[in-house]
């Protein structure tokens, strides 16, 4: 029952949004571009279905999941490049072939992204603004990369105006239906926060007041990005968020939870060192320095690059990329959590000290001590 | 006897029944707990590389750091009321008195220093005692919350359902599920120096205070000698 009223009213959404015009108006429906591309009907229901289950929807919500994707030339997008390394961009164009979901979100959606984009100078900026103006209060917008702030703010000085990037993300975010910070970058500062963070980099949601859906990695993949679309197309609603505010869709599970590699966790086999007979067996990656605990994501079900791979099935461990201040906490990446370095200031004193170091230190020192307190007490008589 | 003169002492109940029995379950699964927590944060036995199924004995590794981890949690609970609730006990907080008289602590600290007497206490601990017993009690609140939260993500029902919100705030509040696992890392330390101190103290009281007290943690009895005596 529950089922029918929700694929109803997903039904009813989907018919109202069919009836707003497309944002383009060559007048190239979905359909007939995928097919130019030469994509049969069956490839596309069969993505469809996909991206039904990655939803975590029944099989029966196929339909409106490909509805969903022809609907998308009604939803604009406006990308936004901070400071960052392009990888989200990477991630989600340079599949080994184009696929549906880059056809779509290239092709038809993106009004504006700086790497896609024919355009430049005052041209390119001009289209942001009059994309802005546009679809004002209509249109999702995603932001890559940190984002210097405050008296910092200037180590990012984006186009032909001179302006910081932090002024662009205000101005697009302020005006925007959804948005949705792409990549640890901007959902949590990501490598260029890191100890020191010397240009004051803050994640999207310290640079506005409105909700900001993260979608964190490094990079996401290219399904986490576009199943954000297409989920927003779908319920028209944000999704069900986690502390972090990630999607619980996509991050509501550890890597661990779902790992290849678990068995062999628990049983206790473990890769002891890069190479070795462990290793060449398909061992667990945890005494390698795998972070897959204490990561949330869906890497381990959905893999990188249409389900190929991903670092794990690889051989590396994970290292932790789509948690806060994971360049921080996550390190040393190839060894457990527990080896991690404690940065002393006494003169660079103890840099390569950890935990157990540390910890055995104040041993020794209270062995030491209670040994020589007992030395002395046997010597000097107890005041009567 | 030689030079001991015979002595009339006094025996009186130090430890009830319920102090002895709780103290020696949490040694043992802190023991416990600290063996197999080494052994989860890195597994230093693995089976040998072998095709056929083994005996999981990490997962049991886990398993059983979990069973302990319950019962040491039991008992801090157990505990506390003890501490908060039972008349015959009133001995423990009494002690608190002693934390506000600077001549105290200096004695106490003279005593250890071997330069002075042992103060006369309000309660049932010294001062530096006591300070030492809320360290304890404070690294092993963490050390349970922290556990807690490391477990809510390995068993999502039940009881640990019901703690999922306050405990994913706390999560939060600690930086990530990455700093909660270094937290209870770093803690495990703190206890291990502490049960070190802890067992050199009692052993040192016991000889050198001419107390015998390391037996009543055992048979809960104390042994004085009445003022009439000395």
């Amino acid at each position: 029952m529950e089922q029918e009223k929700l694929y109803q009213s997903l039904s009813d959404r989907l018919g109202k949004l069919s009836k707003f015009p497309r944002m383009k108006d060559d007048g190239k429906s979905i359909a007939s571009l995928l097919e130019e591309h030469g994509f049969s009907r069956r490839d596309f229901m069969k993505w469809a279905a996909s991206m039904t289950a990655l939803l975590a929807l029944p099989a029966s919500f196929t339909p409106l999941m490909a509805q969903a994707a022809e609907l998308t030339d009604r939803l604009p997008v406006i990308w936004l490049h901070m400071a960052e390394c392009t990888g989200c961009s990477e991630s989600l164009l340079r599949s080994d072939a184009p696929t549906i979901d880059s056809l779509i979100f290239d092709y038809i959606s993106l009004e504006y992204h700086e790497t896609l984009m024919a355009a430049a100078g005052w041209q390119a900026e001009e289209t942001l603004e009059s994309s802005i103006k546009k679809y004002k209060g209509r249109y999702v917008l995603m932001v890559e990369g940190g984002i210097p702030s405050g008296e910092s703010s200037f180590y990012l000085t984006v186009g032909p105006k001179g302006q910081t990037g932090e002024s662009h993300a205000k101005e697009a975010a302020d005006n925007a239906l959804a948005i949705f910070a792409i990549g640890t970058c901007s959902s949590f500062g990501g490598v260029q926060a890191a100890a020191p963070n010397p240009t004051n980099a803050q994640p999207l949601h310290k640079v506005t007041q409105k909700p900001v859906i993260n979608v964190p990695g490094c990079p996401p993949s290219e399904k986490n990005i576009v199943g954000n679309v297409l989920q927003y197309i779908l319920f028209g609603t944000l999704p069900a968020l986690d502390a972090y505010n990630r999607p619980k869709w996509a991050y509501g599970k550890r890597i661990h939870d779902q790992c290849e590699r678990r068995g062999h966790f628990d049983a206790g086999e473990f890769v002891q060192e890069f190479g070795d007979e462990g290793a060449k067996k398909g061992y667990c990656l945890y005494k390698v320095g795998c972070k897959g605990p204490y990561t949330f994501n869906n890497c381990s079900r959905e893999r990188f690059n249409q389900h190929t791979s991903w670092p794990v099935q690889a051989g590396h461990g994970c290292i932790g990329c789509s948690e806060p201040d994971f360049w921080d906490k996550m390190g040393p990446f190839e060894s457990p959590l527990a080896d991690r370095l404690y940065h002393s200031v006494f003169r660079g004193l103890g840099a390569d000290a950890t935990a157990d170091k540390i910890g055995a230190t104040i041993l020794t020192v209270t062995a030491l001590g209670i040994a020589a307190h007992a030395a002395i007490s046997v010597i000097k008589k107890p005041k009567e | 006897m030689g030079k001991f003169k015979d002595l009339f002492v006094k025996r009186h109940t130090e430890f009830s029944p319920f102090y002895r029995w709780h103290h020696w379950i949490r040694f043992f699964s802190i023991i416990f707990l600290i063996i197999s927590g080494f052994y989860i944060a890195y597994p230093f036995l693995s089976p040998e590389v072998d095709p056929n199924p083994t005996g999981f004995l990490y997962a049991k590794g886990r398993t059983f750091h979990e069973i302990a981890g319950f019962i040491m949690i039991s008992m801090f609970i157990g505990k506390m009321y003890y501490f908060f609730f039972v008349k015959s006990d009133r001995d423990e907080m009494r002690s608190f008195k002693d934390l506000f008289s600077v001549k105290k602590w200096m004695k106490q600290i003279g005593y250890y220093l071997l330069i002075s007497k042992h103060p006369v206490l309000s309660g049932a601990y010294n001062v530096l005692q006591l300070v030492a017993y809320l360290a304890l009690y404070l690294m092993l609140t963490f050390l349970i919350i922290t556990g807690l939260i490391l477990y809510m993500h390995v068993y999502h029902d039940s009881f640990l359902a019901f703690l999922n919100t306050p405990l994913t705030y706390l999560e939060v509040m600690f930086g990530g599920l990455a700093s909660v696992r270094e937290i209870h890392h770093v803690l495990t330390w703190g206890i291990i120096v502490f049960i070190i101190a802890h067992v050199y103290m009692s052993v040192f009281n016991a000889i050198y205070g001419k107390e015998g007290t390391i037996d009543s943690i055992v048979s809960g009895y104390k042994w004085e000698i009445p003022e009439s005596e000395k």
